[in-house]
This record gives C-alpha cells, structure tokens and sequence, in this order.
C-alpha cells in the first residue's frame, strides 16, 4: 500500500536508522530499512561480536560487556554510538529499551528520531491501575471488580458478593506470581486478603490490594493496532496466543479460531477506542483476556511496542508492520484506512528457543548442524547459523518460524512440514514440542486455552520423543563411541572440545 | 566391543563389531532377548559432522556428541542422551577427574551468572543430592546439588554477586 516507486536512498523516509536490539528482530528491522534504501546500525555487546544482526547491518558498533544492563539497557552508549555514527533514527525492536520513555526523550534530546509511541504512551500503559482508570474511562470492558484499592476485609466481602467468586486478589505493586490469591469459597476471602496485603508489604513495600472476577480457563486474545501523528488509529485484527508456558507465549496464530467475526469487530473497535484514548502513535498491541464460554473479553494490558509474534499479522493483513513503524515515526499518515484492512487465510507462528522442552531449561551452546525450512508459504526469521555458540545472556528464543495457508488446516499442516525440515543440532531445542503441540486435538479443535500446556504436559511430554525409537539412538551412540574408542581421529576431537565445556556447564546446572 | 548404557531409567547390554562392510550391533535390555542388528557402512555413512543411517526402511540425519562417558544423540530434533560405558572407559574417566586424597574439591559456576541464594554454611556436612545454590542465568533459575557427600570448607561467593564463567563458587573437603 506504499508507493509505487522502487526505494533508493534518495527517496528513503530516514537516512541511517540504528537498530537498538540483538538476535532476530535486529534483523527483521534490518531487512526492512535495506528495502527501503535505509543504511542500518547494528550495535553488539561482548558475547555478541559473532551474532548474525552483527554480519548483516551496514555499520556496528561494540556497546559494554555482555550483561544486558550493561550493554542493550545503556541507553546512554546507544545514544553516544548513535550520534557518532550519525543516525537520525532508532528503532527499539522488542523488549530491552522498547518501552522506556526515558530513553525516548533521551532520543529527542538528541535530535534524533525514536520508532515507536510517544513516552506519555508508554507511562499511561505503563501502570497497570492508571490503564485501567484510562480504559474504563474510554468504554473498553474491564475484568469485573474493585474500584482500585480495597483496604478491609469487609471491602473485600462485599466486592466478592458484587463480582461472585471465584475472585482473585492481588497486591497493586505484585509481579511474578507474588501478592496473588485465587479465592473460590467465602470462607477463603480473609486469609487471602491478609496473604495478599503482608506479600505486597514485604515484596514490593505497598499493601494495597484489589480484587477482580477470576477468569476460569481463559484465552490470551490480542489485537494489533496503528496510530499515526495525525490522530489515525486502525485495528489490524486478532491473534490468538494462548499456547503458554509459565507465561511465555510458545505459539501464535491468526485469525484466532475461538472468535466469532461479530466479537472480533467488537474487540477490534475497542482497541481503537482505547488507543485513540491516550493519543497512540505507531504499532501497539491491546491484550484481552477472553473467556471462551462466554465469549466475553476484558482488557488485560496494553504493549506499546512490536511484538515479537507480529509475522502473523503481517501475513494475514498484507502490511509490513516494521516499514509502517518508519514511516509513521517520519510523520506520514497511515498508509492504509480500517476498510483496506482484511484477514486472508490464516497464519501461524513457532517460536523455536534454545531451551530443553522437557524441563524448560535453557540449553545454550554451540549450534553444530543448522539447516532452515524452506519452501513455499513458509517465512523464517532466525538468527542460528552452524557454528553460532547461541549465548546465555538473553532470552533463549533463536528463531521463528512462520506459515501460512488457505485455511487454517493447511497453515498446521505446513508448520508441520516445515518443522520436520528443521535440522538444527549441538543444542537442545523445543522443535519436538511444537510438533507434539501441533499435533494435539485441543490444538487442532482450536479449544486450547493458556492452561493447555500445563494441564496436557503429562500426555505431551511422551509424545514428543515417540518419532524416533530408542533403539535408533542407543545403536548411533554405540557405533560412535566404538569409533572413538578405535580412532585418534584429531579433528573430530577438535570439534568435541566445543561440547566439553558446554557439557559441563549442563551437568553443573542439574 | 562390550558397553553398558542407560537411557533416562533403562539400562542396556549392547555388543559392536565392526566387519569389513559392516557393524554388528547387539542391543539387550534389562535381561530380555538380545537383539540383533546387521548394518551395512553404507547406511551408516559420515557426511560432514553428521551421519546419514538408514534404518528399518527410514532416513535419519543424526548427530552425535560424546564427552566421556555421556553421548548425546540427534535425530530429527528428538535428543537423547545416553550414558554408556565399559570399564576401559570408566577408568580413563576416574583419572582424568584425579583429584586424589587431600586435594580440595570446588564448585566452579558453569556460566556466568547471578547468586540468587545459598542455602549451606561453611563448616556444614552436605549429603549428596542437597542443593548448594541457587544460580540466575538466561532469565531462568539454575538449582545447584551437591554431587556426593561433603562438607563445605568455604563459600567465595555471598547472594547478589554476579559471578563469571568458572569462578569457584564453594570449596569442599572430604566430610
């Protein structure tokens, strides 16, 4: 929907944009600023020297040692290397600096251009009682429950007859799973409250609690959004990411096949009116908690951000999400209006992270063998390469896959497919789990909710060694160590070193 | 060439010969039937690093790591890992530990990382199996167990310290 001229850097909306970020979403930026005739800065830390973002950026810059704070999180430096390297842009990527309005008014100061919303975007998303305020205010449906705090037990008593249990009761300043009660008897409510109020005063120094309607078995449903700085605002449908694990989203699709098409205008008109809100400017998300009995959807939060599934909709939609994000950012208006916006076929994401999926445990380490999928529909963004020691300083996610197809049945199918395509050895990897996730009948029914893994994760688990019998590996573990026994074969001890250490710091870890 | 090995709770007798054109492979597990494979060097073939086995009518693309007595094995994104092991290998592996009487065994971090929480003081007696400390990396928390018995002589490390890769964390002795 951009304009019809082939991109040369005489026509591109920024000279030289830096890319303050690691791994994937480094590149995909990358990618996007070389199509439009963009030079592109990719910073590194220590134990990033040999990362793919590195290899491919125009111009690279070392930022601090390897601890993030140190390095992705000193915005300082990345302002310092990007005045140096004469930027007049920077695009955050996801996580790291992304949302922090510090650094966005940093940039400015610096007269340089930031990608992404505004800082007063940011600080009104940013806590979650003031959001709430705001998007009660804008219309947008919230979890039923207390109006802010709730100081007595008694409070609590009559907010819970209010909203009927089952409740749950949270500290204000709680995270991680602290500060938190799930209350499903009456009898319950004050013990939980006293639990509750004393975590959030040890914790997190603030008592304050308040209580909402527990979500029995919910759907994570989130709608992507764009705003431009002339007060446009569009919504570019759902996706559904309730394939979790301890929180983290594991697999995504769109369009989600739980909401009906009436409810997902409805949602969609929502986070519009809730952007539109506080002024929105560039990509953001609104995340709703959906219950699937009822077909109700509350707000949960907003992520002023891309997000790191937004492949999906840019398969599903037609638009270059990152491509927007630079032109919005330049000024321009939205490059499409809401009736230009159709989902077509279905998408679905992978994220493949460097984790054993039995355990979860990250496996970081050298990465022997790597051969990507390929092939039609099919759309990978990695950054694992054979020899790559993937590094255990960042987040273990090394690769996404993403399919699409007609319907929805031929996007599993190709996940499937391509997933089978995947060689990638030296380090444990979730592939299997995928698969085994792919393959189940509340995936394929599309009933799943963000209780799924840890509820069918005693059938998954066997499910996902069953491909390859045993005997396979014990006689490939034999012939090899008799070959090791017999041979004195220096390379190959070569590259063994490699695994030594690696293998220690596995036995270390367990 | 005799081994022994374990994969997760089984344990397996298994016999290689390598002929001219060849390997024989004989698998028993848990005093079953032995099993017996005859496998042709042309289905068992290195390419690269990897190895292409052709096996009961399938493909598989494998790797396989080995470090002493531990292979871990590859094959279409499946993983194993495999303990397996006669006495030749054994023994290389208690010398190349050495070690010997007196000397001071230490807990040295794997990774670089953060000290979340200890849990044993110095002059404690700790049973195998108990865990020492916690250790943050890659966002995620890593339990660390005393490997046998032992008493610890000294922590080199308080909670919060932010550690490199193979700094000494806890001196044992001999309980």
């Amino acid at each position: 929907m951009h304009s019809h001229e082939i991109s040369t850097p005489q026509n591109a909306p920024f000279k030289k944009i830096l890319i303050a970020n690691r791994g994937e979403i480094a590149i995909r930026v990358t990618r996007a600023c070389r199509e439009l005739g963009i030079a592109t800065v990719a910073v590194f830390s220590d134990a990033d020297r040999e990362s793919l973002h590195v290899f491919l950026a125009d111009e690279a810059y070392h930022i601090g040692p390897s601890p993030s704070k140190e390095s992705y999180l000193n915005y300082k430096k990345i302002i310092e290397v990007a005045k140096k390297a004469n930027v007049d842009a920077i695009h955050p990527g996801y996580g790291f600096l992304s949302e922090n309005p510090v650094f966005v008014r940093a940039c400015k100061e610096a007269g340089i251009t930031f990608i992404g919303p505004t800082p007063e975007n940011m600080e009104s998303m940013g806590d979650k009682l003031s959001a709430k305020a705001l998007m009660k205010k804008a219309g947008v449906p919230l979890v039923p429950g207390s109006d802010g705090g709730v100081e007595t037990v008694e409070e609590a008593l009559v907010v819970a007859k209010k909203i009927g249990l089952p409740i749950i009761i949270k500290a204000t300043a709680g995270g991680g799973g602290k500060g938190m009660r799930v209350v499903r008897h009456e009898s319950e409510i004050e013990s939980a409250f006293r639990a509750c109020r004393s975590e959030g005063q040890n914790y997190f120094a603030n008592p304050t609690v308040y209580i909402e309607r527990f979500i029995n078995d919910p759907k994570h449903i989130e709608i992507q959004v764009f705003g431009d700085t002339h007060g446009n605002v569009v919504h570019l449908f759902e996706r559904e990411c309730s394939v979790q694990r301890r929180h983290q989203k594991i697999i995504e699709e769109s369009p989600s096949p739980s909401v009906p098409m009436d409810v997902k205008l409805k949602m969609g008109d929502c986070a519009v009116r809730a952007a539109k809100s506080i002024g929105y400017v560039g990509a953001g998300t609104i995340e709703f908690i959906f219950d699937n009995q009822t077909k109700e959807f509350f707000f949960m939060e907003m992520n002023t951000r891309l997000q790191v599934e937004h492949p999906i909709t840019e398969l599903v939609i037609g638009v270059d999400l990152v491509k927007e994000q630079i032109f919005v950012a330049k000024g321009n208006k939205l490059s499409f209006k809401q009736e230009d916006i159709k989902q077509k076929g279905h998408a679905i994401e992978a994220r493949i992270c460097a984790e054993d999926p039995t355990t979860y445990k990250p496996s970081p380490g050298l990465i022997r063998a790597c051969r990507h999928p390929q092939g039609p529909f099919l759309r990978i963004d990695s950054y694992a390469y054979p020899g790559y020691e993937v590094p255990i300083y960042y987040d273990p996610m090394i690769a996404k896959v993403i399919t699409w197809g007609d319907t929805r049945e031929e996007a599993i199918d190709r996940m499937q497919r391509a997933l089978a395509e995947f060689v990638l050895t030296g380090i444990k990897t979730n592939i299997v789990l995928h698969r085994t996730i792919l393959g189940h009948e509340k995936f394929l029914d599309g009933s799943y909710t963000t209780q799924f893994i840890e509820k069918n994760f005693e059938v998954l688990e066997p499910q996902m060694f069953r491909e390859v019998n045993d005997k396979v590996f014990l006689i490939a573990a034999a012939i090899t160590a008799y070959e090791d026994r017999k041979s004195k074969d220096v390379r190959r001890y070569n590259v063994r070193s490699n695994w030594r250490s690696l293998s220690r710091k596995i036995q270390l870890r367990t | 060439m005799y081994f022994e090995a374990e994969l997760k709770d089984k344990k397996y007798k298994v016999d290689v010969h390598e002929e001219r054109h060849s390997w024989k492979v004989s698998l028993q597990q848990d005093g079953q039937d032995w099993q017996h494979y005859d496998i042709s060097k042309t289905d068992f073939k290195h390419a690269e690093e990897y190895v292409s086995f052709l096996f009961d009518g399938k493909s598989y693309l494998i790797d396989v790591l080995g470090q002493d007595t531990e292979y871990t094995v590859f094959i279409r994104n499946s993983f194993r890992t495999i303990k397996i092991f006669n006495d030749e290998m054994l023994l290389h592996e208690s010398l190349k530990k050495g070690g010997g009487a007196g000397s001071n065994i230490e807990l040295k971090a794997g990774m670089p990382g953060k000290v979340i929480e200890i849990f044993v003081k110095e002059g404690e007696i700790v049973k195998a199996g108990k865990p020492l400390l916690i250790m943050e990396a890659m966002k995620m928390e890593n339990e660390m167990r005393a490997s046998s018995d032992v008493k610890i002589k000294q922590i080199c490390i308080k909670q919060g310290d932010s550690v490199e890769n193979g700094a000494v964390l806890i001196r044992f002795e001999k309980p």
